[in-house]
């Protein structure tokens, strides 16, 4: 219930004192707040500052006083990956805790009821908490044909994305399509399908991409406005740069192998099984903004890299269009096709021959007066 | 027309795909300067080979290319003045030998002599030719020779070389195999040349003759560059030849001559091909080599170290780098000794491609002799032989300029010395 | 504009455009001179011409470029032979054997080859952007060079510069994010491709003709090219 406060919540499903400190220092933590414990973003210890500080203490008070937050939750064009990924977050004490600061008044997947229903009671909400809520999108927005190509409850997405933002206290796009488009958007995007950001221009938009987006991620940033009331620090594609502040391969476990041009060649070759590095197979690491390397998925258990395939660049706007997946990063992205060089050749050689024979009768025509 | 419309129409005429395509290749790296004896000498950047044939490429680019044409409009590049003429006239025909030896040293192999022949073809268009150079021309038009060898000079300097050496010089033989063609530097300056040639090919039992029609076998108009008076000049040899019905043209001790006749005649006159050319060098090589003459072994061993000359023409030019070597080898097994850089590297004598004929050429070329002397000191040969009259020329020149020891022999008169009774 | 959006202009339209026109500006040099007309060679030939060709060919590849101070003029001016070789070298050691340079290759003809570990290729870029650096310093203080260099040979100069300065910083990260830095040598490589078929950097098509008609000329007289 949005009236209690995040302690009171917490208290009332059993969760000691202790806990909580933890579950604040953990916080901190998702959300990169410097002077924090260190398991959950796991970076080195020796690279962190003693558990207790200023930050943790902030987050305390926050927690203890702030009420439970309003989210509202839409999806447009999308596939519930994200939501998945937030949901079976199997972190306990971050996932679900974090889940329970907050109150969802509007999911179509979570929530129990349906239809007319359910949507009175998104209308409801909206208008109880106008200025207070959190909205999440998850999904791209078509845009064509009036936005004939996603309609809920006979309304299409760009007006029930444009109604919630209005009383929405801050946006946050999870996933790469509702931050950037995803796979709608890829060529030829039949439905014009578009990120929230580029339809929501009078309010800042945090993008949370991914393909999925990292659970922590989104988490982290709605428990920071639960936390702090404001939005974390953005990068210019507003992302936030605690978890998109480096590159995938910057933090890389088999990056020692690409500087020793130490490759996997195909999937099942000799470097494969090394664990040599994946560029060769099309990795898109180099440019990708996300903190796969580092936090990783199920509990820190794995990242596609270190399972062996490349990285899609999935946190990157056009990743889908963005060179063949298996291509290499440096490959360029248009190339021409076997007429396109056959007609500039044979427009060149064409043009050529032509000068070539004004150039022949020039000098005959000089011979001939000589 | 104006003569630098003149002079673009040749150099237009001279540009098919063989010098476009070469004119494109070149990077203007400027190794070519490297391997110029003149710029070597005098250390003139305006005597790099790429620079000498600056205004063909300009006119190439300016007449043939989209982007010479845009920057031509744009003014970022001029058009070909008068005095631009004078002064590349003053690089071509005074420091440039067009001995072809920058092509060796070109990353890109560019054969930047024969690029540097086109453009005296547009400057001896534009009329821009050393005066002397031009009246020497004009000599070699009017009176057969540029060294005025009439018709009666010739006849009477070889009666006096037939009589002096007690030597047979058939004349006007028809059907005979060979023709021998002298230059007049040898009629003139050199008669012992004759002697020697006459000679040697007497013994061999050769078939020759010369012929009074085809007297003058120098070539002026090749110097020059102007087609027509190379071509001229390169007929009345041709009809002599026609009119002995002859099999063969020996081109003698004459570098230049050699070059227009044997590798540029027949692309100017079809019926070239129907004679085969050869220079003296080859014929020594031959009969020496079928042992139809016989040398005596070790007949120049006394006379202090020898060296040999690499002519431009006969040898980097001309392909006739091993006889001679076979040849010395024989008469000096012991006094022969090679200068560095040689055979096809060889440093130019500086006096070819009509430079000797110049005046105001003179600085350079013994600027760039002095190259020569330091190469022949370096191995302290007392004797320079060679096959090209016109280094002969430049040596006993330039032995006397400088006041040199040396001894400059031609190598068909060290092998008539040699022969075997 | 995003470095990313600049990014993905510079590899994909501009690229597409850059590759094109090269290809076309290429062709119409190409085709401009050898339709030009080509006089027939009636000399009679002493040696063979196309042995001529073939000894040049493989003494200008396997040869001269090892072993450049047999050359007499090499001790005459090696800052040329040294700088010119070494940044040819270099160019081929990183276009040709290093990764992502491959993998351009490999997306365009799709064939790949073997690489070189990064540290190799590295070295290399910088042996080339050094070489490049002198030959530039070279141009300006040579006599020769300052006689026949124009604007057209420093535009060329800095064209082919701009892509391996942006490379090497890229590499290591110097002057912005990895996307700015892969931006900026995209551009300057689309740029250079579009330079290429107008200006001198063409000699690499002409080179061909050139050098066979040096291996015709000293093969047809029978004389070592």
């Amino acid at each position: 219930m949005p009236d209690e406060t995040i302690k009171q919540g917490l208290a009332k499903q059993g969760v000691s004192r202790r806990d909580f400190l933890k579950l604040s220092g953990l916080l901190a933590a998702a959300m990169g707040l410097h002077a924090a414990p260190v398991e959950a973003s796991g970076l080195p210890v020796s690279l962190n500052a003693p558990a207790s500080g200023y930050q943790e203490q902030a987050i305390l008070h926050a927690i203890e006083t702030k009420q439970r937050l309003p989210v509202i939750w839409l999806e447009f064009q999308d596939c519930t990956g994200c939501t998945e990924a937030v949901s079976r977050s199997v972190s306990p004490s971050l996932g679900n805790l974090v889940l329970n600061t907050l109150t969802i008044e509007y999911h179509e997947t979570l929530s129990a009821a349906a239809g007319f229903q359910v949507e009175q009671a998104k209308k409801d909400a909206m208008e109880k908490y106008a200025g207070q809520y959190v909205l999440v999108v998850e999904g791209s927005i078509p845009t064509d044909n009036d936005g004939a190509y996603c309609v809920i409850g006979g309304r299409s997405a760009v007006d029930i994305l444009k109604e919630a933002a209005a009383g929405a206290a801050a946006i946050i796009a999870v996933g790469n399509c509702a931050a950037y488009g995803g796979l709608p958007k890829a060529k030829p995007n039949p439905t014009g399908a578009k990120g929230v950001w580029e339809l929501i221009t009078d309010k800042a938009v945090v993008n949370i991409s991914g393909c999925p987006a990292i659970p922590e991620a989104t988490t982290g940033v709605i428990a920071h406005f639960a936390v702090f009331g404001t939005l974390p620090k953005l990068d210019k594609l507003n992302r936030p740069l605690t978890f998109y502040g480096k590159t995938v391969h910057d933090r890389c476990l088999r990056r020692p192998f690409y500087e020793a041009g130490k490759f996997a060649l195909s999937f099942d070759d000799e470097g494969a099984r090394e664990g040599y590095c994946l560029y060769k197979l099309g990795c898109k690491g180099p440019t990708t903004y996300n903190a796969c390397a580092t936090i990783k998925w199920d509990q820190g258990l794995s990242f596609p890299i270190q399972s062996g395939h490349p990285c899609l660049g999935c946190s990157e706007p056009n990743f889908w269009d963005g060179g063949g997946f298996y291509e290499g990063q440096s490959a360029p992205l248009d190339r021409p096709t076997i007429t396109a060089v056959g007609a500039a050749i044979g427009a060149g050689a064409a043009l050529g021959i032509g000068t070539a024979l004004v150039n022949q009768s020039k000098k005959k025509a000089k011979k001939g007066e000589s | 027309m104006s003569t630098t419309e003149k002079a673009m129409e040749a150099f237009v005429h001279e540009t098919g795909g063989w010098v476009a395509a070469q004119l494109e290749a070149c990077t203007r790296c400027g190794m070519c300067a490297e391997a110029c004896h003149f710029y070597q000498a005098t250390g003139n950047p305006e005597y790099a080979p790429v620079w000498k044939m600056e205004l063909l490429r300009r006119a190439y680019e300016q007449r043939f290319t989209f982007v010479g044409g845009i920057k031509l409009s744009l003014g970022l590049d001029k058009p070909i003045t008068d005095e631009d003429l004078a002064h590349w006239s003053d690089l071509n025909y005074e420091a440039c030998t067009v001995c072809n030896k920058c092509s060796m040293v070109c990353p890109m192999g560019i054969d930047i002599g024969t690029l540097l022949h086109g453009m005296r073809a547009g400057l001896a268009a534009a009329g821009d030719v050393p005066a002397d150079l031009a009246a020497a021309v004009t000599k070699q038009v009017n009176e057969g020779s540029p060294l005025g060898m009439t018709s009666s000079v010739w006849d009477q300097r070889l009666e006096w070389v037939a009589d002096e050496w007690e030597v047979e010089i058939p004349r006007d033989v028809k059907d005979a195999t060979t023709l021998v063609v002298f230059s007049s530097i040898e009629v003139m300056k050199f008669p012992a040349n004759v002697a020697a040639i006459a000679k040697i090919l007497n013994k061999a039992g050769e078939k020759w003759t010369v012929s009074s029609k085809a007297r003058e076998i120098v070539n002026f108009g090749f110097y020059e560059g102007s087609e027509e008076h190379t071509k001229l000049f390169l007929n009345r040899v041709l009809d002599g030849a026609k009119d002995l019905n002859v099999k063969r043209i020996v081109v003698t001790e004459c570098g230049h001559a050699y070059d227009a006749l044997r590798w540029h005649a027949a692309n100017w006159i079809p019926e070239a091909s129907n004679f085969e050319v050869i220079h003296i060098t080859g014929v020594l090589g031959e009969l020496i080599g079928s042992g139809r003459i016989k040398i005596k072994p070790g007949f120049f061993n006394d006379g202090g170290k020898i060296t040999f000359h690499d002519a431009c023409k006969i040898q980097r030019k001309g392909g006739h780098i091993q006889e001679p070597r076979d040849i010395l080898k024989v008469l000096a097994p012991d006094a022969f000794i090679e200068m560095t850089p040689n055979r096809e590297e060889s440093v130019c004598c500086g006096g070819g491609g009509g430079v000797i004929a110049v005046k105001a050429a003179d600085p350079v070329r013994y600027a760039s002799f002095e190259l020569k002397i330091d190469q022949v000191n370096t191995v302290s040969a007392k004797t320079v032989a060679m096959t090209c009259s016109n280094c002969r020329l430049q040596f006993t020149d330039s032995v006397d300029h400088f006041k040199l020891d040396w001894k400059v022999a031609g190598l068909s008169q060290m092998v008539a010395d040699a022969l075997e009774e | 504009m995003s470095s990313q959006a600049v990014l993905e202009f510079a590899r994909g339209p501009f690229f597409y455009f850059a590759l094109l026109f090269m290809l076309f500006g290429l062709a119409y040099r190409l085709f401009s001179v050898i339709s030009l007309g080509w006089s027939k060679d009636r000399v009679v030939p002493m040696g063979s011409k196309s042995k001529g060709v073939v000894v040049t060919f493989l003494k200008a590849f396997l040869i001269w470029p090892f072993i450049p101070w047999v050359k007499n003029t090499f001790n005459r001016n090696p800052l040329i032979y040294i700088g010119g070789g070494l940044f040819h070298l270099s160019l081929f050691v990183v276009v040709i054997l290093g990764t992502p340079h491959m993998l351009v290759w490999k997306s365009l003809i799709g064939l790949g080859w073997p690489t070189l570990p990064l540290p190799v290729v590295d070295w290399m870029a910088a042996v080339g952007i050094i070489a490049m650096v002198i030959l530039l310093i070279n141009r300006r203080i040579h006599p020769v060079l300052k006689l026949i260099s124009g604007p057209a040979e420093f535009f060329a100069w800095l064209f082919v510069f701009l892509p391996m300065i942006t490379g090497y910083m890229m590499t290591h990260h110097i002057g912005g994010s990895y996307e700015a830095l892969y931006a900026r040598h995209m551009i300057t490589v689309d740029v250079l491709m579009i330079w290429i078929p107008l200006s001198r950097i063409s000699h690499f098509v002409f080179y061909f003709f050139s050098r066979a008609i040096h291996g015709q000329e000293f093969g047809k007289r029978g004389v070592a090219v």
